[in-house]
């Protein structure tokens, strides 16, 4: 009996750990990486971003995406592998009018993403 | 591959695992949150397990989620008496000193060939082999058994809720006529029938509706 209260009381513990944990540990990574996107979009938009940066931020999301497997399913984080690699594609071309369109996108995915994850009520149901 | 037998290898140990705490040790025999909670865990543990686009961790904290549930309904259960009513139910006793309790069949949704076929898959071979008879809140049959047991043969049920057996009445031989004679005999309409059996020694459980069971004795053309 005691045990039992003990294991439940403990898996409790547990869960609300990691979900707070996982929160925390989400939203830290996605705003990092959409700082480093927005970054890039201002340099676009200034047309000073060159092949380096598309590759800092490129390399900079394949660190994080490593350990976001974890959390995140799949499919979601392939959309941003998608869009990143065409907007870095379009850096490297040069065209930083069409770049800007798939950073925009990048942007948004990056800032609701979390938020698809987040106890709310929307999400419950 | 290797992706998939390492993600069924770490459901398979949460699994494991979530059981033991939970106790089981027969799955077969189980309350009805507990039927629900392996319907669910079937499927919690599946769709992880099998499409690797989802996080391995989704599986285990449902699965985890499960276990809390489980824990904490069967402390309730432990804690507080009622909540065992609503969650698990209760045991009914379909077979008391008068026979069979029709109201209780009802609310379980049987009927007397149900019943019979619960008892002799419990080992009693007529109605009146038993004092009591019920049925555990986890669907298994429990009965008082009756030290006087009569039955040398195998009862055919000829009435069950006002409706003759047809194929049972040709099994024992027994023409509708005779039927109706006996009936006529008791002073009953075969609508007021509850349950009526017969074996090869002719020995009849007859049971009218609201009454009391009768053990009566019945001609019939040869032995089976």
């Amino acid at each position: 009996m005691v045990k039992s209260v003990v294991y439940t009381l403990t898996a409790i513990a547990l869960c609300l750990a990691l979900f707070i944990g996982v929160h925390i540990y989400m939203g830290k990574q996605f705003s990092e990486f959409h700082d480093a996107v927005e970054t890039l979009y201002k340099k676009v938009e200034d047309k000073t971003a060159n092949r380096e940066d598309g590759f800092a931020v490129r390399s900079m999301w394949t660190q994080k995406k490593s350990h976001l497997h974890i959390f995140v399913p799949h499919n979601d984080i392939s959309y941003v592998d998608y869009w990143l690699s065409e907007a870095c594609g379009l850096i490297y071309c040069g065209e930083f009018e069409l770049a800007l369109g798939k950073l925009e996108v990048l942007l948004e995915i990056t800032k609701n993403l979390p938020g698809g994850y987040a106890l709310k009520l929307e999400n419950v149901f | 591959m290797a992706l998939i037998f390492i993600r069924t290898a770490i459901i398979f140990l949460t699994l494991l695992i979530v059981m033991r705490l939970m106790g089981k040790s027969q799955v077969g025999e189980m309350q009805p949150f507990e039927f629900v909670i392996s319907l669910l865990i079937a499927e919690l543990a599946c769709i992880p397990m099998a499409d690797s686009s989802i996080p391995l961790l989704y599986g285990v904290v449902a699965i985890i989620a499960i276990f809390i549930l489980h824990q904490i309904v069967w402390l309730l259960d432990l804690w507080f008496k009622p909540m065992k009513t609503v969650v698990c139910g209760k045991p009914s006793v379909v077979i008391n000193k008068d026979g069979i309790d029709e109201y209780q069949l009802k609310q379980n949704n049987l009927d007397v060939s149900d019943l019979i076929e619960s008892m002799r898959v419990a080992g009693y071979f007529s109605l009146d082999d038993v004092f009591y008879g019920l049925y555990e809140s986890n669907g298994s049959f429990s009965a008082l058994e009756n030290p006087d047991r009569g039955s040398s043969s195998l009862s055919y049920l000829l009435i069950d809720g006002g409706t003759a057996d047809k194929k049972n009445l040709a099994t024992c031989g027994i023409e509708k006529s005779k039927l109706d004679e006996f009936l006529k005999k008791q002073n009953a309409e075969l609508k007021q029938v509850l349950a009526m059996t017969v074996n090869g020694d002719g020995r009849v459980y007859f049971q009218k509706r609201g009454e009391k069971y009768k053990i009566l004795q019945m001609e019939i053309n040869g032995k089976w």
